[in-house]
């Protein structure tokens, strides 16, 4: 027994040639996956005249953060930094709020005209009134040009509400019955049993919810012209897509000088606000690795 | 069927539909009031107008189809039909192949430490934003940019990739794919994962080489995902990547850029002709939906997976 299994496992180990070309194509995916923002944290640490010169490839030449310096000071940066955190917390915590409440709702078995509920969340996940009519909504409630124009569209996901509904289908409803002999009423049972239960899924709701508002844009473009309420992908469009903004002039007229005079540029800033603005969102990432899969399979068992 | 229902009941549904009411609110109003408001493709809508009135002297003007009419019979009609469905079938011949070949190879990788590291590299794009992904890759095929420069070591000259028209379908095709391959394997894989290992011993006992467990045992695990999926982007074949589009396109290359969402963005949202852009995306979404339709029936009676 103890012979064959070792057998077994030899054979796995035994490197083909078509083990070696599949390594290869995976380093190759790798590469490329990786190494554009690489480059990008590359010309953003390097020295200005090699950044400029086109020198900078696959290690930093020269040690320089004078350009992340001069960002910080950038208050406009900072204030779009503090409506996109607004608008993540706010949107995330009531997404989590309407799909744990609905989810729980419709799971329970003496829930009256369940029917006509799935129906009602159903429907708008194949249907939506598309832009245009989205926008008059938003203008008629007087919504238009207000940081609610983007907190409560986002307040609800009928996706997560499904896959939070999956989830909960999983907690036996004994657990509920006893509850209520014993007393308690469903705010109770919500708070007190369920809402405990929940943790994982509140995990993967939560991810789905934070990335998804950090890295929109265009609902703002859409709802908000006002430049003050915009959250910071908005900044980065002006700055990266409009090229409108001219970053060497962010600072006062010192700093310019200071910048003309180290020869920083423009597009050397641009990666490292690049770099300032993603960092964030990337420490999201081994709680991704963790919770945001495990969505995905929940997801598909009952997509 | 009519049942009357305990008072003991109804205290309870009563409890129930206020924890799920502002829910339901919410859907109502931001999802249910839009779809009401498509009727105003079959209007001549003004800011300020009803929308739907019993009373003669509200100034609704129905005017049937001739938005609809209007933009099939308009100039750029066929310029904006063309682009949105080829960037779609380039999206879904390229978006939905790479992630199947991608998880197939790496589910051949025998060295668990770097298959996970190659999986984990391959989603990281998905977290960086559209607005980061388009502005470095305006960045990198400017004149002065990496690409030009990579393209002029390789003996070529650089051109300016991002206003020539010819362009724009790769640019936007690699671009979606670069971003999103990763994270629509992760299906993939976790399908490829659930299939029991004795399976795969078992034909190898039976002397089947790797190919032939790909062919036999792999592919067929995650046929009915790859179904699911194909349905899906058939589905959208009139709904293109408008976030990218928007953020990488210029009046330069409209040509072969401007597509169904970005004309109703301009039209609509710029220049505030409501009902016509309603009425072009309700078509849209019409055809997208009868495409799942047709999608969804060949995929149950060929493959078996289906949507409904």
């Amino acid at each position: 027994m103890k012979q064959k299994a070792s057998k077994r496992s030899n054979n796995l180990n035994r490197n083909t040639w078509g083990d070696y070309i599949i390594i290869v194509i995976m380093l190759l995916v790798a590469f490329i996956t990786l190494y554009p923002m690489y480059y990008v944290f590359l010309q953003s640490i390097s020295d200005p005249l090699e950044v400029a010169a086109m020198n900078v490839y696959f290690y930093p030449k020269g040690f320089f953060l004078k350009s992340y310096g001069l960002l910080v000071k950038d208050s406009q940066l900072w204030h779009s930094y503090g409506y996109t955190f607004f608008y993540v917390i706010s949107g995330t915590i009531l997404t989590l709020f309407t799909s744990v409440t609905s989810a729980y709702v419709l799971n329970a078995p003496k829930l009256i005209g369940k029917k006509w509920l799935i129906v009602f969340l159903l429907i708008p996940m194949y249907f939506s009134g598309g832009l245009i009519p989205s926008f008059l909504l938003i203008t008629k409630l007087g919504l238009y040009n207000t940081v609610w124009a983007l907190v409560l569209p986002s307040s609800y996901n009928i996706t997560y509400i499904i896959l939070t509904k999956t989830f909960f289908s999983s907690i036996p409803y004994e657990m509920t019955e006893s509850a209520k002999i014993d007393g308690a009423n469903h705010y109770r049972i919500l708070g007190q049993i369920y809402l405990p239960l929940a943790k994982p899924i509140l995990a993967v709701v939560a991810i789905y919810t934070i990335v998804g508002i950090w890295n929109s844009w265009f609902p703002s473009l859409v709802y908000q012209p006002n430049m003050d309420i915009q959250p910071l992908q908005m900044y980065l469009r002006r700055i990266l897509i409009e090229q409108s903004v001219d970053l060497t002039n962010i600072g006062s007229m010192q700093e310019a000088e200071a910048m003309a005079r180290l020869k920083l540029s423009n597009s050397q800033l641009k990666y490292s606000v690049i770099i300032l603005t993603t960092l964030p969102i990337i420490f999201v990432y081994p709680f991704f690795q963790k919770y945001f899969v495990k969505g995905v399979m929940i997801g598909s068992l009952k997509g | 069927m009519k049942r009357r229902h305990s008072r003991e009941a109804i205290k309870e549904n009563l409890e129930l539909y206020s924890i799920i009411l502002p829910a339901i609110i919410m859907i109502a109003i931001f999802s249910y009031i839009p779809l009401y408001g498509l009727l105003i493709a079959f209007q001549d809508y003004a800011p300020g107008n009803a929308i739907v009135s019993f009373s003669q002297q509200a100034g609704i003007r129905w005017v049937g189809f001739k938005h609809f009419l209007k933009f099939i019979n308009g100039p750029y009609f066929i310029r904006i039909m063309r682009n949105t469905i080829w960037l779609s079938l380039l999206n879904i011949v390229f978006g939905f192949t790479i992630p199947v070949v991608f998880s197939l190879l790496l589910n051949e990788v025998k060295l668990n430490r770097f298959k996970k590291f190659v999986q984990t590299a391959s989603y990281l794009p998905y977290f960086i934003s559209m607005v980061v992904v388009a502005g470095m890759v305006l960045s990198f095929i400017n004149i002065n940019g990496v690409f030009s420069k990579l393209v002029e070591v390789f003996g070529g000259t650089a051109k300016s990739y991002n206003t020539d028209p010819r362009y724009f379908s790769r640019i936007y095709t690699i671009t979606n794919v670069w971003k999103s391959f990763g994270f629509n394997s992760i299906l993939y894989l976790s399908a490829i994962a659930a299939v029991d290992t004795a399976l795969y011993e078992s034909a190898k006992l039976d002397g089947a080489k790797r190919f032939q467990l790909m062919r036999y045992i792999t592919i067929p695990s995650i046929k009915p995902t790859m179904a699911i999926m194909l349905i899906l982007s058939v589905g959208s074949i009139l709904s293109s990547n408008t976030d990218l589009i928007l953020l990488l396109y210029s009046p330069a290359n409209y040509e072969s850029s401007d597509v169904i969402g970005t004309y109703i963005y301009r039209l609509g949202i710029e220049g505030g002709q409501f009902s016509y852009t309603t009425a072009i995306g309700l078509l849209a979404a019409v055809i997208n939906f009868l495409m799942v339709f047709v999608a969804n029936k060949a995929s149950d009676k060929f493959t078996g997976a289906s949507l409904w």
